[in-house]
């Protein structure tokens, strides 16, 4: 098959999934989950020949043209978007094989794969745009599909709550987003990516340096809200409403990662524009360890995970923003696998144990799920970074990066942020697999093995267990693809990132390791009550941003209720109270037609007597 | 020309309806809705066929008919459209098509309800088509009149109030366009009503600066423009659905359309020396409706204050395209944002009236969980409100984009505080998604049925739905129409 055949395969058959469930097979879940594995099985399989064949020239089609805009529907074809889009379409098949056994009992199973096939769709057109508009157009289905799907169990009410929670703050950053590819418009004429890109005739030989500061930190806020970066980033862990197999997705390859990529995307820009790359990092490393600190204390392995997210979502942005393109990608693709695979395992708990609280699941005998358990072994290990897991890999690169590019500080902050991914990471490992007293489960039936699970949730988990454990190992390729040089390391460079995860893992070891099982933080209550409310930064949106909205939208109402509309009401009814003596004809508009009649002639007249 | 007379084709099949209807007995209920919707079905065909033969390549008025009326007064019958009027001709229809579809089931007066519509629907056609300012402000005000019996008699709530509130607006803005249009007429000097001449006369720059701002409230009034508004949402509110899917569909183009087409066309100096004043307005309408839109407890008055919003980009679009610096992007943006309003709105009324006939309730704190007893009629509403908070894939989306492209390329504050607004657009759409559809289902509607797949009630959601949809993945198919247009608009403008 040709190029463009591949590529509209790769793009379209999700979507055609998609429409063709939601449209003819409510009746039918069991068509509509074959249908929609088909497309995402047509993706992955057109993605990675794609991808076998190598980087080609973009495609492009005119979509339509508004005076000097021209705006083309394309694909660009280069290592990152194809390396990526294999990366998306690996994913989502597996959560998508993964939710036809998660999702068995659920009545609206047909909705669910359909809109499972939609926010494919959304993500792979996304990676693969080549124009930046429609970049932001798929950027915002993406958003649009998490939104359905965070509310997929809409009748729930903090479901439906963290559907628009996550909706809201993402297109606070929109806005900012939307702002910046509007400015890109105006200097630059189109929205071309390659031609935005291109040192000699884009955007950074075109306009002034500090036009492309403002453009890199308007497109920076949308990222911020994308990939639940500081201050944005409370969205993210009430996203864990929704199904576990839309976290895995949600927190791997799409929804968050669309920030980060698009940062790798326009990364030269970025790159040009110092002051932004600063700003980026500061904000990154705050989010890295605020996060940290917040998956420290919490008791829901979902909220754990979430927190585990934005925190390394920080680590990616602190990557790019130090200057390392190579380390920023690495992790994100290192990442989409084992985070995936920590969700999937989390998904496989939840459905034998009926709960999110990690103390339950490892009293209810969480260990003897045994494939699960070594598949929340090797996620949480590359999560923590522990070699030769494919996490250490990719981190190391970005310690390497910030040691290279940026002060000490940052280095040392994110080994702060790394230590204490270490300490969260196994606390939430120790809760589950270690208890030895295991409580009699009231719902697990006695079965003793994973595999009492379906082969559709095991093997996803098992595809993803080895793609977390041997992703390290695709660093070259990546870097490959990227037209960079992969750097080499020599253990003595490796040794701090080492020596914090295992630190990180000792105090783990000691507080949950054995005994009491408490964490060094319940014996300082006032951190521990900040960092289980999120630093209190939730409260304190709805205590200034959410009552000053709904303080402006009452005002405003009183304005209108008795202001403008009853104004003319009064106005209305003074003419009606002065009319009163003169009530001979019977209605009030007639002799409004009337007054019509006298102000058209008056007018008239003093027209006449005017011009004449 | 086209050997069919394309035009008064389109005006004459709603015209031949009215008369049938009058004809046929007050009980015949089936026969007067076959009439409407065949002739409702007619225009639609027609008016498709009109936007496919437009040729985009010469732009400018296009299918001109005309005959001489009275000579000694300079007025013809004389018909054209240019690709603005080609747009809102096909959106006239489609609403025209929808709305009748929409009120299948009523049983109260059905004679006198669709004759009325039919009437508002001529002069709506009438004012889209017209080249003759005499015929304009007929075919206007023909338009406006059944508004008051439509909803008077068929309305529900408040409706004596809203009517009468409604026609007093109305009226004194046409008492404001009246004198300006004889003005317009008299000062020019060439005895004709004939826009395409009056539009090459320059007129004395003081006199337009004078006028303008009479043709622009006076219109501004229809258009919902703030802070001339407020009859709007209530009528809205008290008007029966095909009504309030006509009234805020089309009935309110009307107005921006009369701003296009005479204020701008044949006052372009005056124009341009208030767009900053009427552009600022427009941009505080934009967020002052949003705004109010948060606090509403009726489905139709959130809708109503979001038309204020979103007409508020038409009019800040019509404001920005004087000026040189916007290009033709917010004209372009304008006028799309016309035609995509029109059907947004078309939708949320069609299918909000549908919820009020099921349940008769229009408060959203009755609601709650409405998405498992209705699933279709929400995921229906849940589009037009996804289109109204300007999402990707819907026709609005477009609209706006070219819209806030020119404002910031006019006045950059003006640009990023509406680009913000989105915000406030997205917390009063998701809050009635949240309180009404979503949520724990409300037991009082459990035995509440949803829209019937066969039958009438899916078709004409489906049409809107399928109108925003297409036209969202293919903007250019009304975009090119537009822009035809827009050249030629704004490079006459310039010369001027």
């Amino acid at each position: 098959m040709d190029t463009t055949s591949l590529i509209l395969a790769t793009t379209f058959a999700p979507f055609v999934g998609f429409a063709v469930a939601m449209l003819f097979l409510h009746r039918s879940p069991r068509l509509a989950q074959a249908v929609v594995i088909t497309g995402a099985a047509v993706a992955l399989g057109s993605a990675v020949q794609l991808w076998l064949e190598g980087p080609v020239e973009p495609l492009r089609y005119l979509w339509f043209t508004s005076g000097a805009i021209e705006l083309h529907f394309g694909f660009l074809l280069d290592g990152l978007n194809l390396m990526f889009g294999v990366v998306v379409a690996l994913i989502t098949l597996c959560v998508i094989v993964y939710s036809v056994g998660y999702m068995a009992q659920d009545p609206s199973n047909t909705r669910y794969f359909a809109l499972l096939a939609f926010f494919e769709w959304a993500m792979l057109s996304f990676v693969y745009a080549v124009d930046l508009l429609q970049s932001f157009i798929f950027w915002e289905l993406v958003g649009l599909a998490s939104f359905f799907l965070i509310g997929f169990w809409y009748q729930k009410p903090s479901a439906a709550e963290a559907a628009r929670k996550a909706f809201l703050m993402t297109r606070i950053g929109d806005v900012g987003l939307l702002i910046g590819v509007l400015v890109v418009m105006m200097t630059a004429g189109h929205f071309d990516i390659p031609g935005l890109l291109d040192p000699e005739r884009g955007l950074i030989a075109r306009v002034a340096p500090a036009t492309l500061t403002a453009i890199t930190l308007l497109i920076f806020v949308g990222i911020v809200g994308k990939s639940a970066q500081f201050p944005l980033h409370t969205w993210l862990p009430d996203a864990m409403e929704g199904p576990t197999p839309v976290s895995a997705l949600l927190h791997s390859a799409t929804m968050v990662a669309a920030g980060v990529f698009l940062m790798a995307r326009l990364y030269p820009l970025f790159l040009a524009a110092e002051t932004t790359r600063c700003i980026i990092l500061v904000i990154a490393t705050v989010t890295a360890l605020l996060a940290a600190t917040m998956a420290m204390v919490d008791r829901d392995i979902k909220k754990v995970l979430a927190y585990s997210s934005i925190s390394q979502l920080g680590f990616m942005l602190m990557a790019l923003a130090a200057g390392s393109l190579f380390a920023g990608v690495f992790h994100l693709i290192t990442h989409a696998m084992f985070k995936a695979l920590l969700f999937l395992c989390s998904g496989l708990f939840i459905h034998h144990f009926a709960t999110n609280d990690l103390e339950q699941i490892g009293q209810a005998g969480g260990r003897r799920m045994k494939l699960t358990s070594i598949g929340l072994l090797v996620g949480g290990g590359a999560l923590a970074g522990v070699p030769p897991l494919s996490g250490f890999f990719s981190k190391e690169e970005i310690f390497a990066a910030l040691g290279h590019e940026s002060g000490t500080v940052f280095t040392i902050a994110a080994l702060a942020a790394a230590f204490l991914t270490a300490y969260y990471t196994f606390r939430m490992i120790f809760l589950i697999v270690l208890p030895a007293r295991i409580e009699p489960a009231a719902n697990s039936g006695g079965t003793d093995h994973g595999s009492a699970e379906p082969w559709t949730m095991v093997l996803p988990v098992a595809v993803l267990t080895v793609g977390a454990a041997v992703g390290g190992l695709w660093g070259h390729q990546i870097a490959a693809a990227l037209n960079l040089q992969a750097p080499t390391h020599t253990l003595g460079s490796m040794l701090p990132a080492l020596g914090v995860v295992v630190l990180g893992i000792a105090l783990a070891w000691v507080d949950f390791g054995r005994g009491e099982r408490v964490g060094f933080l319940s014996r300082l209550p006032a951190l521990q009550t900040l960092f289980s409310n999120g630093w209190y930064i939730d409260t304190f949106y709805r205590a200034v941003f959410v009552r000053l909205t709904n303080w402006l939208a009452s005002l405003l109402h009183g304005v209108e209720v008795k202001g403008l509309d009853g104004g003319f009401d009064q106005v209305g009814f003074g003419i009606l109270r002065s009319a009163d003596g003169s009530r001979s004809l019977q209605s009030g508009w007639v002799q409004f037609y009337g007054g019509c009649i006298v102000l058209v002639v008056g007018a008239i007249a003093v027209y006449v007597g005017m011009g004449g | 020309m086209d050997s069919l007379p394309l035009l008064s084709a389109i005006l004459l099949s709603p015209v031949l309806g009215l008369g049938l209807i009058l004809l046929v007995p007050g009980g015949a209920a089936r026969l007067v809705r076959w009439i409407s919707l065949v002739s409702a079905t007619v225009a639609s065909l027609l008016s498709i066929h009109l936007w496919h033969s437009y040729d985009t390549v010469a732009g400018g008025v296009q299918f001109v008919e005309r005959l001489p009326w009275v000579e000694a007064l300079g007025i013809s019958y004389h018909l054209g459209v240019d690709g603005f009027g080609t747009i809102l001709v096909m959106l006239n229809s489609i609403v025209y098509l929808t709305g009748v579809l929409t009120m299948w089931e009523l049983t109260e007066r059905v004679k006198g309800f669709f004759g009325f519509m039919l009437l508002l629907v001529v002069g709506v056609y009438g004012v889209f088509m017209s080249q003759d300012l005499f015929f304009f402000f007929f075919f206007y005000e023909i338009a406006v009149v059944p508004m008051y019996p439509l909803i008077l008699i068929w309305g529900s709530g408040n409706r004596d109030y809203a009517a009468m509130k409604l026609m007093l607006f109305l009226l004194a803005g046409s008492a404001l366009l009246f004198p300006a249009l004889l003005t317009i007429y008299h000062s020019s000097g060439l005895g004709t009503f004939d826009m395409v001449l009056l539009s090459q006369h320059h007129f004395d720059p003081d006199l337009q600066i004078f006028l303008y701002p009479l043709i622009y409230l006076g219109f501004g009034v229809l258009a919902g423009m703030f802070p001339i508004h407020s009859w709007s949402p209530t009528g809205h509110v008290a008007a029966p659905s095909a009504v309030s899917m006509l009234h805020a569909g089309v009935l309110m183009k009307l107005g921006a359309f009369g701003i296009l087409n005479v204020g701008i066309r044949l006052l372009p100096v005056g124009a341009t020396y208030w767009a900053p004043t009427f552009a600022v307005l427009a941009a505080i309408g934009i967020v002052y409706g949003a705004f109010v839109a948060i606090r509403q407890a009726d489905f139709k008055f959130v809708i109503g204050f979001s038309s204020v919003s979103h007409m508020g980009i038409v009019l800040l679009g019509l404001n920005l395209a004087t000026l040189a610096q916007a290009g033709g992007d917010a004209l372009n943006g304008a006028v799309f944002q016309m035609f995509a309003h029109g059907i947004m709105t078309a939708l949320f009324f069609s299918t909000v009236g549908f919820i009020y006939d099921r349940a008769h309730s229009k408060t959203i704190a009755d609601f709650g969980g409405l998405g498992a007893q209705m699933p279709r009629a929400v995921s229906i509403f849940i589009v037009a409100g996804l289109c109204g908070a300007g999402l990707p894939g819907l026709a609005s989306f477009w609209a706006e984009l070219l819209v806030f492209l020119a404002a910031l390329k006019t006045y950059p504050v003006v640009g990023v505080v509406i680009i913000a607004s989105l915000v406030l657009t997205a917390v009063y759409i998701l809050r009635v998604f949240r309180e009404a559809f979503f949520g724990e289902a409300n037991p009082r509607w459990e035995s509440l049925r949803d829209l019937d797949l066969v039958g009438w009630q899916l078709l004409p959601r489906a049409i809107l739905v399928g109108v925003l949809l297409f036209f969202g993945f293919f903007p250019r198919a009304l975009l090119d129409v537009i822009d035809s247009t827009t050249t030629t608009f704004l490079a006459r403008f310039l010369v001027q």
